[in-house]
C-alpha cells in the first residue's frame, strides 16, 4: 500500500500542501481530484521524490518509500515529456532499463506494450514524428513497460478523445495488476467516477474528502428519495426524518440514523403503492463542489 | 511480485545514461560532422607542410668546385642522408646571386684557412655545425695523410659521445606547433563536448523527460552518466583524430617527432581527463541553469570564458608564465603538456600540476552536482549562478 503521511510543502510564505494524508489501496483506483493549484501535482512530485517535503513522509507498505522502491514505480508527469529525437522503440527499452529491467525483458516488454497500442509499424520512428495523440500513448508506454509496483499518473487523460481515453483505459486495466496501486490525477469528473474505486478531494492544499466513491457520492447523510402514487405529505410529520423537498406524490429526505429508511418505507407501503425507493446518488461534481466550497 | 526476477540484473543507473548519450551522439549527423571537419583538419595539418617542405628536397648548398661537393655530400652523410645537395657554381658572385635569391640555402667558398660558410641573413645552425664537422673531417685526414697517418690513427681517443641526461627538446619551430595544437586540441574538444553537454541537459529540461528520469534515478546518477559518457566520445574522438595524424606523419615520413610527443602522451591523457571532467560538470551545471536552448549563450559565457583566458595564456604567454599557468587548474591541461615537450620539465612539476587538478576537479564535481541537483527539475525561468548557489537542497 502506498501512503502519505501529513505531507506539507512550502514554497516560501505560500503553503502549497498542508498535513496531506491519505492512502492508495492495491488493486483499487484511486481518483485524486481538486481545482486548480489544490496541490495534486505538488503531493505526485513528493510521492515520487522529484520535489521534497517540507514536513510529513511518503510510505511504502507502512515504511518509508526508499529510492530502491520507488525506481519501481510507474509515473506519468504532468508536463509530458520524453525525447523527441530518439526512436521509440529505443526510447521505451532505455526507460524499462532505467528502471532496472535487463535489456531482453526491457525489449520484450516494450514490443507487447507497442503492439497492444497498435504502435508496432512505428517502432523504428522518431518521436517527434507522431501525432501528439499517439505521443501520449508512448507516454504512458513509458509508465508502464517495466511493470511498475505502484503507478501515479497526474493528468493522464488530459487531452485525448474519448475513444483515445477508452482505449488507454482498457490498457491499464490489462497491465496493472491487482497487488499495484493507482493514483491518478484528473479534471475530467465522470471520467474519475467511472473509473475509480476510492477518491481523495484536495482542496487549498488539505484533503477535504477521502474515501471509497461510493460512500462519497451517497452523502454525509443519506438521503432518500421516494416516489408514491399519492401525496407524500404524510412524511413531515414522522419524527428523525428531515425533508427537503415534497413535490406531490415525490419526495426527498435526509435519515438521520440507520434503519429509519425501513420504517418509513413500512409507513409508505400502508399508505398506497410505492413506486420508487432508495438513497439518492448524487453526482460526483457535486461531492466536489461541496467539499471544496 | 513476478517481477523481481527480470530485475535482478540491475545495471548501474548511470552506466546506462552514459549508454545513451553515447548511442545518441555518434548517430548524431552534426556529430559525425565536426569529427570529419576535426579530422581533416589534423590531416592537413600534418600532411601539408610535409609536402610543402618536402617538395624542395635536400637543401642546396652552392660549391665552386669538387672539394666544396666533397664537404657537402660528407655533410650530408653526417646529418643522416637527404640534407643537403650540392651545387656546382662558376664563381663566387654567382654563389652570392643564389644565396641572397634563395635558390641556396647557403655557399660553401674557399676561406683563408679553410672555408667560408655563406648565408644570406643568417646561416641554419644545424647546415652550419654539420658543414663544419664535414671540413673539420676532411681537412683532418687530408692533413693526416701528409703527417702519414691514417684516418682511424688520427682519429684514435677523439671521440666524444653525447648522453643527455634530459633528452633535448624539439626544434623551436615544431616544438610551438606542437604546444598550439596540444593546447588546441584540448580547448576544442573541451568547449565542442562543453556545448553538447550543457544541450543535452538543456534538452531533456525543455523536452520535459527530465521529471521522469529524475524520478527513476538519482539526480547524480544522471550527471555521471553524461559527463561519463561525453568523457569517453571525446577521448575516443582525440583516439581516432590521434590515429589518423600518426598514419599521416607515417606516410610523410615525419615519424621522428613520435619520438619525442610519446613520452608526453601519457601525461597528456592525464591532464586532458581531469581538466574535460571539471569543466564537464560545469557545463552540464550550464545546462540546468537553462529552460531553453536560448539561454545558454549566457548561461555557458563563465565556461566558455574559463576556457578561453587559460587558452590563449598559455599559448602565447611567455615562459615564466606559462610555467605558472602550467599548474593552475584547467589552464594545466593546455599548459603543462606542451611545456614538457619544449622544455626539460622535472618530473615533479607535472605531478604537482596534477595533484592541484585533480583536488580542483573533485571540488568543481561537487560543487557542480550540487547545483546540478537544485536546478534540474526548475523549470520556470533561466537562473544565474549566484542564485542556484543560494537555493537549498529539497
Amino acid at each position: 500500500m502506498l501512503s502519505v503521511a501529513g505531507l506539507t510543502r512550502r514554497f516560501g510564505d505560500h503553503l502549497a500542501l498542508d498535513d496531506v494524508s491519505f492512502d492508495v489501496v492495491p488493486g483499487r483506483m484511486t481518483g485524486f481530484v481538486g481545482a486548480n493549484g489544490a496541490g495534486k501535482t505538488t503531493t505526485m512530485r513528493i510521492i515520487l521524490g522529484v520535489l521534497g517535503a517540507t514536513a510529513g513522509e511518503v510510505r511504502w507498505n507502512g515504511s518509508p518509500l526508499t529510492h530502491q522502491v520507488r525506481r519501481d514505480f510507474g509515473y506519468m508527469p504532468e508536463e509530458r515529456g520524453l525525447y523527441p529525437k530518439m526512436k521509440i522503440r529505443d526510447q521505451l527499452v532505455f526507460f524499462g532499463r532505467l528502471h532496472g529491467l535487463d535489456p531482453a525483458r526491457a525489449g520484450e516488454r516494450t514490443d507487447k506494450i507497442l503492439g497492444r497500442l497498435g504502435l508496432t509499424e512505428r517502432a523504428g520512428d522518431i518521436l517527434e514524428t507522431l501525432s501528439l495523440g499517439n505521443q501520449q500513448r508512448v507516454q504512458i508506454a513509458a509508465a508502464l513497460v517495466h511493470e511498475p509496483i505502484a503507478l501515479v499518473m497526474d493528468e493522464p487523460f488530459s487531452g485525448l478523445d474519448p475513444l483515445a481515453v477508452d482505449s488507454m483505459v482498457d490498457l491499464l486495466r490489462e497491465e496493472v495488476t491487482p497487488e499495484v496501486p493507482v493514483l491518478f490525477s484528473s479534471h475530467q469528473l465522470e471520467l474519475v467516477e467511472r473509473l475509480c474505486d476510492d477518491l481523495v478531494v484536495l482542496s487549498r492544499g488539505k484533503v477535504v474528502a477521502a474515501g471509497p466513491v461510493a460512500e462519497l457520492a451517497a452523502g454525509p447523510t443519506a438521503t432518500y428519495r421516494m416516489v408514491m402514487d399519492g401525496d407524500a405529505g404524510w412524511l413531515r410529520d414522522i419524527e428523525g426524518i428531515k425533508v427537503r423537498d415534497v413535490d406531490g406524490a415525490t419526495a426527498l429526505f435526509d435519515v438521520a440514523e440507520a434503519g429509519l429508511d425501513q420504517l418509513v418505507l413500512q409507513q409508505a407501503i400502508s399508505r398506497g403503492s410505492v413506486l420508487e425507493f432508495g438513497p439518492e446518488r448524487v453526482a460526483l461534481s457535486d461531492v466536489f463542489r461541496e467539499a471544496t466550497r | 511480485m513476478s517481477n523481481e526476477q527480470s530485475r535482478t540484473t540491475l545495471q548501474r543507473p548511470w552506466q546506462l545514461v552514459a549508454q545513451r548519450e553515447v548511442s545518441t551522439k555518434i548517430r548524431d549527423k552534426t556529430f559525425i560532422g565536426s569529427t570529419a571537419f576535426m579530422l581533416i583538419l589534423v590531416l592537413a595539418a600534418v600532411i601539408i607542410p610535409a609536402l610543402i617542405s618536402g617538395s624542395g628536397g635536400p637543401d642546396k648548398i652552392a660549391v665552386l668546385n669538387d672539394a666544396g661537393v666533397q664537404v657537402v655530400q660528407q655533410a650530408d652523410a653526417i646529418s643522416g642522408g637527404d640534407s643537403y645537395e650540392a651545387t656546382r657554381v662558376a664563381d663566387a658572385a654567382e654563389a652570392e646571386r643564389l644565396v641572397s635569391d634563395g635558390d641556396a640555402k647557403a655557399a660553401l667558398l674557399p676561406g683563408d684557412s679553410g672555408y667560408v660558410v655563406l648565408g644570406d641573413d643568417r646561416v641554419d645552425s644545424g647546415i652550419q655545425s654539420n658543414l663544419r664537422e664535414a671540413v673539420v673531417n676532411l681537412g683532418m685526414e687530408q692533413n693526416a695523410a701528409r703527417a702519414g697517418l691514417t684516418p682511424d690513427q688520427l682519429r684514435a681517443n677523439t671521440q666524444l659521445q653525447e648522453r643527455l641526461l634530459n633528452p633535448g627538446p624539439l626544434p623551436e619551430v615544431v616544438a610551438d606547433f606542437v604546444n598550439i595544437g596540444l593546447a588546441l586540441v584540448f580547448y576544442m574538444t573541451a568547449l565542442g563536448f562543453g556545448m553538447m553537454i550543457a544541450q543535452s541537459v538543456v534538452q531533456e529540461k525543455e523536452s520535459r523527460v527530465v521529471e521522469i528520469l529524475a524520478a527513476a534515478v538519482p539526480i547524480r546518477a544522471l550527471l555521471w552518466g553524461k559527463v561519463i559518457g561525453n568523457t569517453v566520445l571525446a577521448l575516443s574522438q582525440i583516439v581516432v583524430i590521434a590515429a589518423a595524424s600518426l598514419i599521416g606523419l607515417i606516410l610523410t615520413d615525419q615519424a621522428d617527432i613520435l619520438k619525442v610527443i610519446a613520452p608526453v602522451a601519457g601525461w597528456f591523457v592525464v591532464f586532458f581527463v581531469l581538466g574535460f571532467v571539471a569543466l564537464a560538470g560545469l557545463w552540464a551545471v550550464a545546462g540546468s541553469l537553462a529552460t531553453r536552448q536560448e539561454d545558454l549563450g549566457s548561461t555557458t559565457l563563465p565556461g566558455q570564458m574559463i576556457l578561453m583566458i587559460p587558452f590563449f595564456f598559455s599559448v602565447f604567454a611567455g615562459a615564466s608564465a606559462k610555467s605558472v599557468a602550467s599548474f593552475i587548474p584547467i589552464a594545466s591541461s593546455m599548459a603543462m603538456p606542451g611545456r614538457m615537450l619544449t622544455e626539460d620539465v622535472p618530473l615533479w612539476q607535472p605531478l604537482v600540476a596534477i595533484l592541484i587538478l585533480l583536488a580542483a576537479t573533485v571540488l568543481i564535481v561537487r560543487l557542480g552536482a550540487r547545483l546540478y541537483e537544485r536546478t534540474l527539475l526548475q523549470t520556470g525561468r533561466r537562473l544565474g549562478y549566484r542564485e542556484a548557489l543560494a537555493i537549498k537542497a529539497g
